[in-house]
């Protein structure tokens, strides 16, 4: 197989490099006119209007406390059924306020499953210019954020970036496109327009994000 | 045995005659603008926008070598495999041997256009693997045997009740055409799948050179459920996908979205280097990209046309195109549609099977101000129907026929008097009575137009009286 590989990768390498010797133009760009998009003056007021917009729920709260409350809030709005949360230290120590007597299975045991009725995560930022949520395979694994029809990312204020750049800026720091095998920028729930172009919510992805956002 | 140029000029005047076809697409294109104007503001300057996305591609394209061992460095180094496919029927024999050799009885595909390129879910078939389609789009194509209409969004031209008819005859439990209902039918058949595929195949909107990552777009998630659950992921991509940096993204995600659907920006951006990683939950095992050459290198040597190659698929020239309004997306007889299909058809399939498509425009230019990337569109068309009278195999008759234009217009003597016969030999035919009769010598136009009227006098002539005058 490599062998295979092989040949096909030198001729293809081959007529690129030769096609190349010549070059093409570049289109003169137009007169500078400002930055691509607006600047952001306030992160959290943008974050919430694209949630409004992209019809995240985004749920403010005062401390990690009123956090797990306003978890057990809207698992109390879904049927019966286990759920699925990454296991991380955050999410352990609030687990007993919000239960209520569910089966939980921790990112740890393996993959989500067919069943799950919610996730729990958390993120690695939060993107104001978009009101979107950027989660990595650390964040519960690579299915988490859409096996199950309602997702909860739990986030506190200082993973809010202001825009994409500062974004990936946070990423890179950190290397977490080394240290993770996806990341995701999560924007509103899963969502169709392919039957005459009418938006429908939840096609495959969940049908419910909801960001729980700690002061 | 028609060519494709007379079967294309036969589905072309069937569909523009289709009212109910062309009522479908109206009111999905209206949608489609109305998103669009609204996603517009986003962008404080679009222009600025477009100028990145074309400069982004221009450095990954005219540095492709480069870049693609780049990518392929990191990628393996994250545990993937790359596969170097110098044709369809290379790409097509590596994904279906891997599927062999692991037992792969099912697949879930997310929406890819690179794999109707190479047709490879035929292929899989064949070897008796059930291939499910999981764009909703793509799945209700599938369920009628069709290709896609529309790079974006395949099932354009269907009404929600000939949705609601085909999943009754092929999913059933259908109770009415409500959208939502019909996406619920959707959901619950192929969640199934998705949790018992062995393997997952995907196209890539991007290829991250320095982080050795594939970039996939999508809205309903579908693409990240094939790509998580099954044991072994494939993602086939062109060679020109690549692009130098993650940071790319943060212009090239919103702008996608804008002109693809009118998003700020699309629900899942998701972007995937190699298998699950050691340390990780989930994820498949293998993980194996499938680089397509395919005819891309031929293109990329032609510096005139290698902008063709920064194109990404966003489907915005269809949308505009007024020709593609009328005459719809199966017309063209090609994987690729509408003006960035003319374009790049004739490189990737022939240039004599598909240089017809690139006379069908009438080069008003929409497809050029749409484009995201800003490829020149329209002048790539002109360049096509140049090369095609060079070297193609065009009609003796057309040649002669150019040839007598081409020396009436080069002596003014000789122009005012063709000019005049023909006026005069009209004015008799239509004396006749000959109109819109197959004896019309303007038979072709008013075969569908109202026949003109003759003008007295040329303009010239009228030129030298008025200007005397004055």
């Amino acid at each position: 197989m490599e062998q295979a590989e092989n040949s096909g990768r030198d001729r293809i390498l081959a007529r690129v490099r030769s096609a190349l010797r010549k070059t093409a133009p570049k289109h003169a760009a137009p007169a500078p006119s400002g930055p691509i998009f607006a600047p952001i003056t306030d992160s959290l007021d943008r974050f919430q209007k694209e949630c409004a917009l992209n019809l995240t729920e985004c749920v403010i709260t005062s401390d990690m406390g009123a956090s797990a409350a306003a978890v057990g809030e809207v698992l109390a709005s879904i049927p019966a059924g286990g759920i699925f949360v990454q296991d991380a230290p955050q999410l352990r120590r609030i687990v007993p306020l919000w239960q209520q007597g569910r089966e939980i299975r921790w990112s740890s045991e393996g993959g989500p499953l067919e069943s799950s009725q919610a996730t729990v995560t958390l993120a690695e930022s939060l993107v104001a210019q978009t009101g979107s949520v950027f989660v990595s395979s650390s964040c519960g694994g690579r299915g988490a954020s859409v096996a199950a029809p309602v997702h909860i990312v739990v986030a506190t204020l200082d993973q809010l970036v202001s825009d994409l750049e500062a974004a990936f800026a946070r990423l890179r720091e950190r290397g977490a496109q080394e240290k993770n095998s996806m990341l995701c920028l999560i924007t509103g729930s899963s969502r169709t327009a392919d039957i005459e172009k009418i938006l429908v919510m939840g096609a495959h992805g969940p049908r419910r994000l909801v960001v729980v956002l700690s002061r | 045995m028609s060519t494709p140029a007379q079967e294309f000029l036969r589905n072309a005047a069937t569909k523009s005659a289709d009212l109910a076809h062309r009522r479908t697409i109206r009111t999905g294109i209206d949608h489609y603008e109305a998103a669009v104007a609204r996603t517009g503001a986003r962008f404080q300057d679009w222009e600025a926008a477009r100028q990145r996305l074309h400069e982004v591609k221009w450095e990954a394209i005219n540095h492709l070598d480069k870049y693609l061992v780049e990518f392929e460095t990191r990628l393996k180094e994250r545990g993937g495999h790359v596969y170097w496919a110098e044709t369809a029927e290379d790409a097509r024999r590596y994904i279906a041997d891997l599927a062999a050799r692991n037992n792969v009885r099912t697949v879930v595909k997310s929406k890819s256009m690179v794999t109707e390129e190479i047709d490879l879910t035929h292929t899989l078939e064949k070897d008796g693997v059930k291939v499910y389609e999981t764009d909703l789009g793509e799945m209700i194509v599938q369920l009628r045997n069709e290709p896609p209409y529309h790079l974006m969004t395949p099932a354009m031209h269907l009404t929600r009740a000939e949705i609601a008819d085909l999943f009754r005859e092929k999913l059933g439990g259908v109770e009415s055409d409500d959208p939502q209902h019909l996406v619920g039918i959707a959901r619950r058949a192929l969640r199934k799948a998705f949790f018992s595929a062995e393997m997952g195949i995907s196209g890539a909107n991007f290829l991250v050179a320095d982080s050795g990552m594939m970039a996939l777009t999508t809205n309903e998630g579908n693409g990240r459920l094939g790509t998580s659950l099954p044991r072994i992921h494939v993602a086939v991509a062109g060679i020109e996908k690549v692009i130098p940096r993650m940071e790319d993204l943060a212009v090239i995600w919103p702008a996608l979205a804008r002109s693809a659907v009118g998003q700020p920006i699309a629900c899942y951006n998701t972007l995937i280097g190699g298998p699950r990683a050691p340390h990780e939950t989930d994820g498949p095992e293998e993980f194996h990209l499938v680089l397509l050459d395919n005819g891309r290198s031929e293109l990329l040597a032609d510096p005139e046309q290698r902008e063709v190659l920064h194109c990404i698929r966003c489907g915005a020239c269809l949308n505009v195109c007024p020709v593609f309004r009328k005459i719809g997306g199966h017309s063209y007889g090609a994987v690729y549609g509408g003006p960035i299909g003319s374009v790049l058809m004739p490189h990737l399939g022939g240039l004599n099977k598909f240089q017809h498509l690139s006379f069908a425009s009438s080069l008003c230019g929409a497809c050029t101000d749409a484009c995201p990337v800003k490829i020149d569109l329209h002048h790539h068309l002109l360049q096509n129907r140049r090369n095609a009278v060079q070297s193609a195999d065009r009609p003796a008759s057309e040649r002669a026929a150019f040839g007598l234009w081409s020396w009436v217009l080069k002596g003014s003597g000789r122009f005012a008097f063709f000019g005049a016969a023909a006026r005069a030999l009209l004015r008799v035919a239509y004396s006749l009575g000959l109109a819109r009769t197959p004896l019309d010598p303007l038979r072709p136009w008013t075969k569908a137009h109202a026949p003109p009227e003759i003008p007295a006098k040329s303009f010239r002539e009228l030129w030298k009286e008025q200007r005397g005058a004055s």
